[in-house]
């Protein structure tokens, strides 16, 4: 301020281009310095593997994006997907042997749904009856979380299943350009309904004052309950996309997946106190970090290096974030 | 009529108040019933190393909640500890050295939580998921995931030190438990703690700087990770990325158990040494019992979730019988 009022306004505009824009000039240097440095970068081959990756973590972080909006936390989601993958594969290898038909395939589909839908909902309903904040949404995820992982365990007995179906139909959902579509049908479904619902309005309004949303009448426990459940169901879907992919089943699959959804919806400027953000930022989220990823393998980093560069990714982006709300009250001070 | 009332609720209070004593004895009691050789003298020292390791990053923990913060990063600066002491050792032989360096290492990473908690404003369950993540990438690189060990004679020698037939290692963690206590209960800054996890605007407008008491309560968290790693090297010579990777939760739960709040502000060192007492027998019982390594996992959950919201519930009685 002491810089006088032309900079300002300079440091001011430059705020406001880096608080609106931040997320996609960061995507955009990325691509560029790793398609200099590496030229196979851009390839189409490269573009549309990066982008089946990132559907899969990206149909998690949807649902993870409305349980953060309503000021919560989902540690669980890894694990969803990695006991619906067992359940599926398992469900496919019992009843498609014989030729089984697409019929098969989208009963499997509704039923691993239901599945993660119900998780969500046993989560969303122990958090919402003692009215859990943040913490407790953390610690309680966390604790479904190791429940969930070890039913996977079990119901696979620790054994890594290969898929023995023949159904065509299930094979395809994983393969060309389908998760992709699939992600972006999810994420604009998801959209309309955050933005053009009653529903969506609510979710946002606990997000920004729960207990302003409670008084004003919003049921704040069955719609927090609801949201868990959406983000379940949406890990539940990731599995199946994963499972088709990869035509097997892990107990272990989904491990860390649930690090990887937080991070891309925090990257994408969800902020942690809920409220604002919203599908398109995860959507950006998602492929900051999976380009990022993509990029980092292409250079020749290594998985465990790249571990470093997530979590500090995780602090800066918050921490940016943060930074912006200073400063903007700031600039509304003055 | 009203005394009778009051008599009641003072009964029912005691009862509360006592619970992790009262769920530790039940626990005792029925396992020793069902197995009688659970109270054998290599069941309760197994049961009492347990305490001990984990007890050390309960204590931090205890001091994180009370000044109303948390760590999840404690198990990746375990693990780091664990490494570091072990990749020192290897290079130095010098024991006291590598004590140092890991102690240094433990505060350097604490007060790094710390500061990216209270300067960079980040809400401290993603900043330290964030430090985690990254401390585990550390340990990976460092170690390619490899168990790294060491064949250090003053390491041999202390962890297999017995004073009264009990390791030395349960009196390091006395000693912890002791210092943890005083600190909080009869310091300045011990107070300071509570005030600012109790209500973070009045402690800040009494006076109270209450940025450097977090960044102090995630550095003594630090420090004692660091601890905790060196004593779970002594006891098997070696530091993997595998060993502790629940103990952040664990030490959660235990100070949960113990009666800390998670809102923070309240709590002490003692209650969460007991409710870790009442975890690990838990666990030593699922397992003595048989079970499966998946349902011991499931029953973990199960009591984490169970902890919390039994500890809402009840924190929740009480204030509103204070409203009242």
């Amino acid at each position: 301020m002491a810089g006088g009022p032309q900079k300002l306004k300079f440091w001011s505009r430059i705020t406001i281009v880096l608080r609106s824009y931040g997320v996609l000039i960061g995507l955009v240097l990325i691509i560029v310095i790793a398609s200099i440095m590496e030229p196979t970068f851009l390839t189409a081959n490269n573009v549309l593997n990066m982008l089946r990756q990132a559907s899969v973590i990206g149909i998690v972080s949807l649902g993870v994006t409305f349980v953060m909006m309503t000021g919560g936390m989902d540690l669980s989601v890894g694990a969803i997907v990695s006991l619906c993958s067992v359940v599926a594969i398992r469900m496919m290898n019992t009843y498609g042997q014989t030729g089984g038909s697409s019929a098969l395939t989208l009963v499997v589909v509704a039923l691993i749904a239901a599945i993660g839908f119900l998780i969500g909902l046993v989560n969303g309903s122990i958090i919402t009856s003692i009215n859990g904040r943040l913490g407790e949404t953390f610690i309680i995820t966390y604790g479904m979380q190791i429940v969930v992982a070890s039913l996977a365990l079990l119901y696979s007995g620790g054994q890594f299943i290969t898929g023995t179906f023949t159904d065509g139909l299930y094979q395809q959902l994983g393969t060309g350009l389908f998760p992709i579509f699939l992600f972006l049908a999810i994420a604009l479904v998801m959209h309309a309904v955050l933005t053009y619902t009653t529903f969506g309005k609510q979710i946002c309004f606990i997000g920004a004052n729960m207990e302003c949303a409670r008084m004003s009448g919003i049921k704040v426990r069955l719609l927090r309950t609801i949201t868990y459940g959406i983000c379940g169901m949406t890990a539940a879907l990731s599995a199946i996309v994963v499972t088709s992919r990869v035509f097997s089943a892990s107990p272990l699959q989904g491990n860390g997946y649930e690090l990887e959804a937080i991070a891309a919806v925090v990257v994408g400027g969800t902020s942690q106190s809920g409220g604002n953000g919203g599908i398109v930022n995860t959507i950006i989220g998602v492929l900051v970090l999976s380009v990022l990823g993509n990029a980092l393998n292409v250079v020749g980093v290594d998985a465990n290096a790249q571990l470093l560069v997530r979590g500090g990714i995780i602090i800066v982006a918050v921490a940016l974030d943060m930074w912006n709300k200073k400063t903007a009250q700031r600039m509304a001070t003055i | 009529m009203k005394k009778t009332i009051h008599n009641r609720t003072a009964v029912f209070e005691f009862v509360l108040n006592q619970t992790v004593l009262l769920l530790l004895l039940a626990f005792i009691v029925i396992m020793s019933i069902v197995r009688t050789s659970f109270l054998a003298w290599w069941n309760i020292q197994s049961i009492l190393l347990d305490v001990s390791i984990y007890g050390v990053v309960a204590c931090g923990m205890t001091m994180l909640i009370i000044s109303g913060e948390f760590d999840l990063s404690a198990s990746s600066q375990y693990m780091w500890a664990q490494i570091l002491f072990v990749t020192m050792l290897n290079a130095t032989n010098n024991p006291f050295l590598s004590i140092l360096v890991t102690l240094v290492s433990g505060l350097v990473l604490g007060t790094l939580n710390g500061l990216i908690v209270t300067k960079l404003r980040v809400n401290s369950f993603i900043a330290t998921l964030g430090t985690m993540t990254m401390i585990r990438g550390l340990c990976l690189v460092f170690t390619n995931g490899n168990m790294v060990s060491t064949r250090n004679e003053f390491v041999k020698t202390l962890g297999q030190a017995q004073i009264l037939g009990v390791s030395s290692l349960f009196y390091i963690y006395i000693g912890v438990l002791v210092v943890v206590s005083v600190v909080l209960a009869y310091t300045n800054f011990g107070r300071r703690l509570y005030a600012t996890g109790g209500n973070i605007e009045v402690a800040r407008l009494a006076g109270i700087h209450t940025s450097f008491q977090k960044t102090m309560a995630f550095s003594s968290m630090g420090l004692l990770c660091a601890i905790a790693g060196m004593m779970l090297v002594t006891m098997l010579r070696a530091g993997s990325t595998q060993y502790g990777t629940d103990i952040a939760l664990t030490c959660v739960a235990a100070t949960v158990i113990g009666g800390t709040r998670l809102s923070g502000g309240a709590g002490n060192a003692i209650r969460t040494a007991l409710g870790m007492m009442v975890i690990v027998v838990l666990y030593k019982a699922l397992i003595y019992l048989g079970l499966q390594a998946y349902y011991q996992n499931l029953a973990k959950g199960l009591v984490l979730i169970a902890v919390v919201v039994f500890d809402v519930y009840t924190t929740r009685r009480r204030a509103e019988k204070i409203g009242r």
